[in-house]
């Protein structure tokens, strides 16, 4: 059921809670008396003022995230009332939700598809994609049969240097929009991603 | 988290996990992936002329509750026949092993095991004749 035209709107969209003047999508402060906004629906993206792309130089990611959360560090607002303190830990917690998810490669492009109504995982689902499933199962064979840390090295060399010319190929299918493929990439991703991890916790159990 | 007994003891004694000759005509390999967490599992059946399973194995990279699961099928299926086989559902092996909720995919994929390694071997026995 659509609300949308039922209940009546008490406030335009986007007015700022304390003055009423408009605020742009994604802005943390009201650009007209200063106040801090609510988090709202803004995508992790524009959050950090970029635009919705699988290419992002982490540095310049890194750069906008340290400028917001230093605006909006909830001791800036010790002194500021409950309100405004309560809306910049909202912010402060958005923001690290969107930094954590665009630094990250894999979480930026399922972020990505998922925003292009493209889900990767989900509970449920099964992947039935046999060259995808057969690389991973001799990935993982490969990994359980090392017998020690300068074999379970080999293995994430290996996996590593697949994860990166995944990331490359991602980054051409995601600019040519070519969606179906980039979401296989994902996969591979995250398979491969899940195997350096559990080769951690395996490298601390061989010689 | 906490696991039901029944699945720790499948995680520390899997039944039946190994490996079928994948070119052999009467073995049928089923191989799935869950994508949400990246667990993989192989499932193989050795099916009789008469078209019953005489044998299962299993591999399973992935959590525990993913490895009781593809463990109990491999028991479940064996001395089945392929359409008795093709009947068990997920919500059996999952109630059998009391997964929680977040674990309810991972007997998913077990059943989804078994019907890939059913078709598996189907179209490999229809190339045949």
């Amino acid at each position: 059921m659509r609300l949308r035209g039922v209940l009546p709107r008490l406030t335009a969209p986007n007015a700022c809670w304390s003055c009423g003047a408009p605020v742009p999508t994604a802005e943390p402060f009201c650009p007209t008396c200063k106040s801090v906004q609510p988090p709202g629906q803004a995508d992790h993206f524009s959050r950090l003022g970029f635009a919705r792309t699988y290419d992002l130089d982490p540095k310049l990611i890194e750069r906008r995230y340290f400028e917001l959360q230093r605006k909006l560090h909830p001791d800036r607002f010790a002194t500021r009332t409950p309100k405004e303190r309560q809306l910049s830990q909202a912010q402060a917690t958005s923001l690290n939700e969107a930094y954590e998810t665009l630094m990250d490669p894999l979480r930026r492009a399922v972020y990505l598809l998922r925003l292009s109504g493209i889900e990767v995982g989900g509970d449920g689902k099964t992947v039935a994609d046999p060259a995808l499933l057969m690389e991973a199962m001799e990935m993982r064979e490969a990994l359980a049969e090392a017998r020690s840390s300068s074999e379970v090295d080999q293995v994430v060399a290996r996996a590593r240097s697949e994860a990166d010319a995944v990331r490359s190929t991602l980054s051409t299918h995601f600019s040519a929009g070519d969606l179906k493929s980039a979401r296989t990439d994902t996969l591979r991703l995250t398979y491969l991603d899940k195997l350096i991890e559990d080769a951690r916790a395996r490298r601390l159990n061989v010689a | 988290m906490a696991y039901s007994e029944k699945v720790i003891d499948h995680y520390n004694n899997p039944r039946n996990v190994g490996s079928l000759d994948k070119g052999a005509e009467d073995v049928g390999t089923g191989l799935v992936g869950a994508p949400a967490c990246g667990d993989v599992m192989k499932l193989q059946i050795k099916v009789s002329a008469d078209g019953i399973i005489q044998d299962a194995k299993f591999k399973t990279f992935g959590c525990g509750s993913a490895i009781a699961s593809s463990s109990l099928a491999t028991e479940w299926i064996k001395g089945k026949s392929l359409n008795e086989a093709e009947t068990i559902k997920n919500t059996e092996i999952a109630q059998h092993l009391a997964l929680p909720p977040v674990k309810i995919h991972c007997s998913v994929l077990a059943e989804d095991a078994i019907k890939a390694a059913i078709a598996d071997y189907r179209a490999k026995a229809q190339t045949k004749s």
